[in-house]
């Protein structure tokens, strides 16, 4: 008989049930014992799980302190500076929501946002198809693929500092720059790149798509170890084209990866920084400005920490709105 | 219930700390401690001749004064790096920055102010230097500690090659620019070299603070001055408009200007001059001992800006360093005893390094100090001479920053777009520049 992961099958009184998990260990189906003191179950439990719920707080005591001095307070603290002036050698100046005035008028705001959200988006969808691509080119146990695996891996533990400092010897925009050189034998070019207000967020996005994509292609290659090699087999004896086999049984299979992947990968996107900061730091004309490095230039190049901490609180807030809507989203997928 | 009263503890506390963290704001009452080192902060590379030198004064301060002093280098971000230490009120003791940064510290409240009548020495410096540590309100909050104007760079040998005439108006420069880029100065047969050098780049206002000494040198500035003393936004007038233009020109039709102009520095800049792709760099002459030493010292020739078309009158951007005195400082004599150093002739000297490599004192403002007793190399003396005769400070605005981050954005987006319309984002620049006005509580009605 098929069991459905959330119910387990009881034998009962003769009859085949489904129960709910939990119903299945609550004591309504075993009669209460007295054990050998004579003292009720109820009272034993009581007993122990006071322990162990000092236990668990104890366990978490030393990373909830850490976090609460590390994250939490510079959290709230930023919350407070939201509604400051802050001028840390004049006295601060409480201001009300007016931070959040100057912020959201800010000219360059909105475009900030448009391009994170595009950013984002290009470089989550670009690194996970790549990644998957590359995942499936190279997954086997040959030695040879170790080899490639590892040298496609190296851009992800490469500093972002020499990533961006290589690329942009390589977006070089004259005839005498790499990829020029390169467009140059296919009649191409030169391409401006970086300097064009046109194509440098494309660039920025293509850095982070060479970066991104084999820390996906890892990912995506543990995922592709987990199918069940039997259900290839299954589908090939049922007479499945190569193309029918990873459309019906590695595609479902890789689902929750890519969902993982595509949470990860969208809220990094939405907090990129070092890469826009070291290729353009917004230039031209504003048209890489993202939220990061417009918050960046408004707290530290122009001191209006309140402000900064303002759009910091925005973003924090879309964080939490994307992080929610993906996860009830993906529950109500699981649930269907 | 437990688990929630827990929560509730957890919150209470959290409320607890961040209350204690907003305490009170008094910074000047800090406990004096005269056996304090001092914090000497200098916005230069670290590990570089200009930081070598800068250690060697402050190790001669504290051998005169037996004040003890530590210095620290830094170049790339260091307002940013500046504004992270304000956050924490943990600013350095000394900080050795440009004249510019005056207002943009000064209105955070993190100077103290200079009494210049009172300062020992304070009458053997020049006014004009003294100028530039004054804030809008006329008071002095820095003292004077080095000055220097712009001037351009060019290569010599190229210019020989190709038979042109020094740079006496701006169409000869603008010939310059498009031979240099056309006609192959550095004879290899590929067309790999470019005019004008210039380091675009939004941060740190770059592209407005470059192409200020042209504008001053077309008798354009970023200000009108009113009679009340106020200030009204000059930057969409004829001349501005001329200016930009000319420049844009050079970008976008002539494409004579190096192809990442838009997203450089000046770091990156001086490599692209060093390396010889492009012949004509505005820089300031702290640059000419290290291409002397990189290039050969007849390679390179300095030419002040022309008056522009528009122009009556030499003009180029004057600027210099300030020895700033922050606030809250454990050491208060201290700093006082370092600022009277520094301006010593003495110091002045030591700061200069003769022609080698690291000069942080680029032109001495003290009237005890003979530059050419110092100096050998002539090309000094032009500066010399033109910061004399054409240097012009930026106005003292309360806070001039914002002001060099505007025009920087605006003139890097006309730069970098060559289809915009010169007067529209002209006109776009004055209407922010007014609204900055007005926050700064400057602006002129009328």
């Amino acid at each position: 008989m098929a069991t459905p992961t959330n119910y387990r099958s009881a034998e009962w009184q003769g009859n085949t049930v489904e129960v709910p998990r939990q119903r299945a260990h609550s004591h309504a189906l075993e009669p209460a014992r007295d054990d050998e003191w004579g003292a009720p179950a109820r009272k034993r439990r009581r007993r122990r799980k006071k322990p162990q719920w000092l236990i668990a707080w104890l366990c978490l005591a030393p990373a909830l302190v850490l976090f609460t001095y590390f994250k939490f307070l510079p959290m709230l603290q930023a919350a407070r500076m939201s509604v400051y002036e802050v001028r840390p050698y004049l006295g601060d100046r409480y201001v009300g929501l007016g931070n959040y005035h100057d912020v959201t008028t800010n000219p360059y705001f909105t475009k900030a946002i448009w391009q994170t959200v595009l950013l984002a988006v290009g470089t989550t969808l670009g690194s996970i198809l790549l990644g998957f691509v590359l995942a499936l080119l190279t997954e086997g146990q040959a030695r040879h693929l170790w080899l490639v695996r590892t040298a496609a891996f190296l851009p992800v533990v490469t500093t972002m500092a020499v990533v961006a400092e290589v690329w942009r010897v390589m977006y070089y925009p004259s005839r005498g720059g790499v990829l020029n050189t390169i467009l140059g034998w296919v009649g191409v070019g030169p391409e401006p790149f970086l300097v064009s207000e046109h194509q440098a967020l494309l660039s920025v996005i293509l850095v982070g798509v060479w970066r991104g994509a084999p820390y996906d292609m890892m990912i995506f290659l543990a995922g592709l170890a987990t199918v069940d090699r039997n259900l290839y087999e299954s589908a090939a004896v049922d007479g499945a084209s190569r193309f029918r086999r990873f459309y019906h049984v590695t595609l479902p299979a890789l689902r929750p990866v890519g969902t993982i992947l595509f949470t990860l990968a969208a809220l990094r996107g939405l907090r990129s920084f070092t890469e826009v900061f070291l290729l353009t730091n917004g230039a031209p004309n504003g048209s890489t400005e993202v939220f990061m490095t417009l918050l960046y230039k408004l707290g530290l190049e122009q001191g209006q920490l309140g402000v900064a901490a303002a759009a910091a609180m925005v973003l924090f807030l879309a964080t939490v709105a994307v992080t929610v809507s993906v996860n009830v989203w993906r529950r109500r997928v699981v649930r269907k | 219930m437990r688990q929630r009263l827990a929560a509730y503890g957890c919150a209470a506390f959290l409320m607890a700390a961040l209350a204690s963290g907003c305490s009170s704001t008094s910074v000047l009452n800090v406990r004096q401690n005269p056996d304090a080192v001092l914090q000497v902060w200098i916005r230069e590379p670290p590990g570089s001749a200009a930081a070598a030198t800068a250690t060697r004064m402050v190790k001669d301060f504290s051998r005169r004064t037996g004040v003890r002093a530590k210095l620290v280098a830094l170049y790339d971000d260091f307002e940013t790096k500046l504004q992270q230490q304000a956050a924490y009120r943990q600013l350095p003791d000394i900080v050795i920055n440009d004249t510019a940064q005056l207002g943009y510290m000064q209105s955070q409240g993190w100077l103290q102010e200079v009494d210049r009548t009172t300062f020992p020495g304070g009458d053997r410096l020049y006014d004009r230097a003294w100028t530039a540590a004054q804030a809008s309100n006329g008071r002095y909050y820095a003292v004077p500690f080095s000055a220097q104007t712009f001037a351009v760079f060019v290569r010599a040998d190229w210019r020989a090659r190709l038979h042109l005439p020094p740079p006496r108006t701006w169409d000869d420069l603008a010939r310059m620019a498009v031979a240099f880029t056309k006609n192959d100065p550095d004879g290899d047969g590929r067309p790999d070299t470019y005019g004008l050098v210039i380091p675009g780049t939004t941060k740190r206002g770059y592209m407005s603070w470059y192409f200020s000494t042209y504008l001053y040198a077309d008798g354009a500035d970023y200000f009108s001055r009113s009679p009340d003393g106020r200030w009204l936004p000059a930057v969409n007038d004829a001349r501005w408009v001329d200016s930009v233009s000319w420049l844009k020109q050079i970008f976008c039709q002539d494409k004579a200007v190096n192809p990442d102009a838009i997203n450089i520095d000046t770091p990156r800049a001086h490599d692209t001059f060093e390396k010889g792709i492009g012949g004509l760099y505005l820089t300031g002459p702290y640059m000419l001992p290290r291409f002397v030493k990189s290039m050969g010292s007849n390679k390179i020739e300095i030419y002040p800006v022309p008056v522009g078309p528009d122009g009556s009158q030499p003009g180029a951007l004057a600027e210099g360093e300030n020895v700033y005195l922050t606030q809250g400082s454990p050491n208060r004599a201290g700093q006082r005893r370092f600022a009277e150093y520094v301006v010593s002739p003495e110091a002045q000297t030591l700061g200069m390094d003769g022609d080698n490599a690291g000069p942080i004192v680029r032109l001495p403002i003290s009237k005890d100090v003979d530059m050419a007793a110092v100096r050998r190399d002539p090309r000094w003396k032009t500066f010399q001479q033109w910061y004399d005769q054409a240097g012009v400070y930026v106005t003292s605005v309360p806070n001039w920053t914002p002001f060099r981050q505007l025009s920087a954005d605006t003139l890097n987006a006309i730069m970098a777009d060559c289809g915009s319309d010169v007067k529209a984002d002209l006109d776009k620049l004055a209407s922010e520049f007014a609204a900055e006005l007005k926050r700064q509580h400057v602006l002129a009605t009328g």
